[in-house]
């Protein structure tokens, strides 16, 4: 692991390679040709171990000469590379790639697509069964770009998120995440995510749904400046019980000693990534901030790493099990945001989402505080809850009963593999929770042609399905040589 | 002295007629209150100023509409000074061809409308009084604080459902024309009801007075009858004597002698929140002084953003009061004149009217939409009053004092208004000298405050009157803004006192009451 100072240099090449090949969203593909011209080796073959060990003694001192000659001869600079482009019209596009749309492809053996947040995503990479054990015996890597991801700072950027959230934002110290619930004057939730803090006055909001116009609008009377950096910031999901072991080996030093909820920045390489110990999936993992162009070359170097570890790429089949295996809900699926509720009674307050650990009524002013405090002492109207099915293999079901009258209805339903049950987030009566009420779902179970009914009692949990040690150990579970 | 010497319930912000009006109820339920005035003097923009010396005027707002009765008893404001040089002043709409037309039910001059065109007297009367029921039917919403969805003792529907009721006692037809009438525009109304321009576009000036609303903009119909409503029907449209400052000096007076103590020249810089709570105020100087109750007279967007902080409020409130409508769109010019102007077709007893100044419909439309362009009109729709007809005291004798809203004036025009506010002067004397061609002759002095000039001096924002626009969408129950519209905000003990809040505009002093009368049961129940 030692000499891995010198490799980056010479690792470039390959994935220099594979990012010209990829149409990429970002507007200077001239200069991508450009570096085409200047580099003859582009036509290497995507061969990952030559280059390593090659010749990094003779290649690296010839670049470094041509480039300076190269900079000598500044009046050969290419005119081209200052003309106008004509700009894409706003929502030109509407299939949507993230910077790491190649790099995922060419993982998938079955071509199973889905859309997230807009974005091409996979939905399946190789299969379910696959990924899992990877996600839970090994290290799970998926590109979660489509998350929305906004870019807080300025001199008032603390209170003001202060003032948007409900728990107590400032005691966030640097490089810290929290999960964080936002709502409306009315106590309703707008939506969820995760808050990181970058510098002094500086914050990631990371949300499942776009929340500008909500975020701007509660911008008003604060020195802040709000961007949706989702298009120029690309993040990738590392989880499961050896994903530290996996970033070690790819060069993240002393990963093993970051903390839960915790976030650093490592040089991977020569490349800067943003890493955090987050991730909705109950176990041990990690996600990374980085830049959309060194992206690939990430993936690449992490798939590569990973491997002896047992590192799968994996797709949102994936990331919606193991959710539901943590009993999270997910904006826009199991509750809508405030103002995507046409009819009030479908939107939520934090409580009927169980997200009450979330808001803080005691904290500074932020908004819907009052109608929180007011809301805490009437019964919810509706609960989201996580359900436990005792069946022994997958099946698919909506109407949850109970006294076989429809108590609500099951939002997220997922079969968890290593449970061996079937788990669901429901959204049900409050009556229908309350203990001794009797749950049950009917599943239409299919054999070839025929088909079979049945009626399968659930059980609402009262915490997390799957909960895993590893989440909350520090140091990491750490393993070197595999 | 040093204010945190003393104590008191109640802190007052802002010393408009508002302001006073619930300073002086708050005291006279035996509390004690201080009143803080930013300005020099009391009263904003009810003020009499000189325009040259021994020349006074009403600076801006030149007639009280709205104060009802039952303040001026409760407030004894006769026994504290206030003396009414005029009440029931007729209006008249004055036309290009010299045959005025005045407009009120009084018989002489419905006679004198029959001889013209009996039709349109017949058409006048009617009208008189159908809008004169739906004002009534809607009165009780404007003597009491609003009704808000789902509250005990108002509730909204309950309350509306109440107000169908009484309205359907109109009778079939009638009632179905109310519905009508609410979203309809004054423009369309007053045109199918009519045939004389004149009365056309006079009806049609009364409904968009002081907004930036045009004769044919939807909902303006309900303006008229919310306007018939508020004005006080048994007195109609009086001028105090010496100016409007009469009514604020009785006003002050009155809050005087119960015991308010006044503060001018005392801007206070920050309402201070604890936990939710309003618990005191902090003048510029530094100064902190504590109270259980804050009211607050003056804008409500500027109470709740700039006093309170957005900080302390929930985002969509704040973005919504941000975004509140404006209808700063009325300039006012005051004149000295050496001698009466002589009005031909004016009879010399009807000096002393409110003249308006429409030509026609079609003509204040296209006033409005050289407005809406950011230009002002060619010949702009005016109201104009010689108070000093009235009340001799104003100006020295044989001289007099003109007093001139103008409407459709944008706050700024296209081009800056460096150049143009000669040019604006200029094309409101030229209007005016087509019904009195010697008043250029007759200018002594002059002043004119464009909306710009009215916000600065008065502190009204975007130069509009009534702390947001007297609309439709602005009134009752969404005056200023849904969450704060029975004058509690979410603050506890900080009460919006203002004429941004129900029932509004013109000057009544009936948010002043109501936000008193409000505070003061919440307080004994506290």
């Amino acid at each position: 692991m030692s000499d891995e100072i010198d490799m980056p240099e010479t690792e470039e090449f390959p994935a220099e390679v594979e990012i010209e090949a990829a149409p990429m969203m970002s507007s200077d593909e001239g200069a991508d040709e450009i570096m085409a011209e200047e580099m003859p080796p582009a036509d290497a073959p995507l061969t990952e171990d030559a280059p390593d060990m090659a010749a990094p003694d003779t290649e690296t001192p010839n670049t470094e000469a041509l480039d300076l000659d190269a900079l000598e001869d500044a009046v050969q600079v290419d005119p081209s590379l200052f003309e106008r482009k004509p700009e894409a019209p706003p929502f030109s596009r509407y299939v949507l790639t993230t910077p790491l749309h190649l790099s995922v492809a060419a993982e998938s053996r079955t071509n199973l697509w889905t859309q997230w947040n807009g974005f091409t995503t996979p939905d399946i990479l190789t299969s379910v069964d696959d990924e899992y054990r990877a996600l839970r015996h090994a290290a799970a890597l998926s590109d979660i770009s489509p998350v929305v991801k906004y870019r807080i700072s300025g001199r008032d950027a603390a209170v003001y998120l202060d003032r948007l959230v409900a728990d107590n934002v400032l005691a966030l110290s640097i490089d810290e995440a929290m999960p964080v619930v936002f709502c409306e004057d009315q106590g309703y939730v707008v939506g969820d995510g995760h808050l990181f803090r970058l510098g002094e006055s500086e914050y990631r909001l990371v949300t499942e749904e776009t929340h500008l116009a909500w975020l701007l609008d509660s911008a008003l009377g604060f020195q802040v400046r709000v961007e949706d950096v989702s298009a120029t910031l690309a993040a990738m999901s590392l989880q499961g019980p050896l994903s530290a072991s996996v970033l070690a080996a790819a060069g993240f030093r002393e990963i093993e000693t970051l903390r839960p909820f915790a976030a650093r920045w490592f040089d991977v390489g020569g490349m800067p990534a943003y890493a955090s110990r987050t991730g909705d999936t109950g176990g041990l993992g990690y996600e990374l901030w980085i830049d959309p162009e060194d992206a690939p070359m990430f993936w690449v170097r992490l798939l590569d790493r990973g491997a002896p570890f047992g590192l799968a790429a994996t797709g949102f089949k994936l990331r919606e099990l193991a959710r539901v295996e943590a009993g999270i809900p997910r904006a826009g699926r199991d509750y809508l945001g405030a103002f995507a509720a046409v009819d009030p009674a479908d939107a939520s307050t934090p409580f009927e989402l169980g997200l009450a650990a979330l808001v803080d009524l005691d904290a500074a002013h932020f908004t819907g505080r009052d109608a929180l405090r007011r809301a805490k002492g009437r019964p919810p109207r509706h609960l989201v809850v996580s359900l436990a099915l005792g069946f022994p293999e997958a099946i698919e079901f909506g109407a949850v009963h109970c006294n076989g009258r429809i108590a609500g209805i099951a939002t997220s339903t997922a079969f968890s593999r290593s449970l061996g049950i079937n788990l669901a987030v429901a959204r049900l009566e409050p009556v229908s929770v309350a203990a001794g009420a009797v749950l049950n779902v009917e599943a239409e179970l299919r054999d070839g042609f025929s088909i079979r009914r049945v009626s399968v009692p659930a059980r609402v949990l009262t915490e997390p399905a799957l909960v895993l040690a590893s989440r909350h150990a520090v140091p990491a579970p750490l393993i070197s040589n595999y | 002295m040093l204010l945190a010497d003393r104590s008191f319930d109640a802190i007052v912000i802002g010393g408009g007629h508002n302001g006073l009006v619930a300073a002086a109820y708050f005291a006279k339920a035996g509390r004690r209150v201080i009143l803080l005035e930013a300005a020099e003097t009391l009263g904003g923009a009810i003020a009499t100023g000189e325009i040259s010396p021994d020349y006074r005027i009403s600076t801006a707002a030149h007639l009280v509409e709205a104060v009802p009765r039952r303040i001026e008893k409760d407030l004894k404001l006769a026994r504290n000074g206030l003396r009414f040089a005029a009440r029931r002043l007729p209006t008249i709409a004055l036309a290009r061809d010299k045959r005025h037309l005045t407009l009120s039910c009084r018989r002489q001059d419905l006679t004198a409308l029959k001889q013209w065109n009996p039709r349109e007297a017949a058409a006048y009367v009617a009208f008189s009084a159908r809008m004169k029921s739906y004002a009534s039917a809607i009165r009780p919403l404007l003597e009491s604080a609003p009704p808000v969805p789902g509250d005990i003792m108002s509730d909204a529907s309950s309350i509306f459902r109440k107000l169908a009721w009484t309205a359907r006692r109109l009778g079939r037809p009638s009632f179905e024309a109310l519905l009508r009438a609410i979203p309809e525009s004054m423009g369309d109304l007053v045109d199918e009801t009519f045939e004389m321009p004149v009365l056309k576009a006079a009806l049609a000036f009364e409904a968009i007075r002081g907004t930036s609303e045009g004769p044919f903009s939807p909902g303006t119909s309900f303006n008229f009858i919310y306007r018939r409503a508020m004005r006080h029907e048994t007195m109609g449209v009086s001028l105090p004597e010496g100016g409007l400052g009469g009514l604020i000096d009785a006003l002050t007076r009155a809050a005087a002698s119960l015991g308010v103590v006044i503060r001018t020249d005392t801007p206070v810089k920050k309402i201070i929140v604890e936990n939710g709570v309003a618990t005191g105020i902090e003048t510029d100087a530094g100064e902190i002084l504590l109270a259980p109750v804050i009211l607050s007279s003056a804008d409500p967007q500027a109470t709740m953003l700039g006093l309170v902080g957005p900080a302390h409020l929930d985002a969509r409130l704040a973005s919504r009061l941000a975004h509140m409508g404006r209808g700063g769109a009325t300039a006012k010019l005051n004149l000295a004149l050496d001698g009466l102007p002589s009005i031909p077709g004016l009879a010399p007893a009807e000096y002393g009217a409110r003249l308006l100044v429409v030509p026609s419909l079609q003509e204040l439309d296209q006033s409005f939409a050289s407005f809406k362009r950011g230009e002002f009109p060619f010949e702009p729709p005016m109201e104009v009053l010689i108070p000093s007809v009235a009340d001799r005291t104003l100006a020295p004798l044989g001289h007099h004092v003109m007093s001139i809203l103008i409407q459709y004036v944008p706050f700024d025009v296209t081009g800056g208004w460096a150049g143009q506010r000669d040019r604006l002067l200029d094309r409101v004397i030229e209007t005016l000298s087509i019904y009195a061609p010697d008043i250029r002759q007759r200018i002594i002095a002059g002043e004119m405050l464009l909306p710009s000039d009215i916000e600065a001096k008065f502190g009204l924002q975007g130069g509009d009157w009534h702390h947001g626009d007297l609309r439709a969408d602005q009134l009752l129950m969404f005056r200023p803004a849904p969450s704060l519209a029975r004058y509690r905000t979410p603050l506890a003990g900080l009460y919006l006192c203002g004429v941004g809040s129900h029932p509004g505009g013109g000057i009544s002093g009936m948010p002043g009451r109501l936000a008193a009368e409000l505070a003061l049961t919440e307080r004994r129940r506290a």
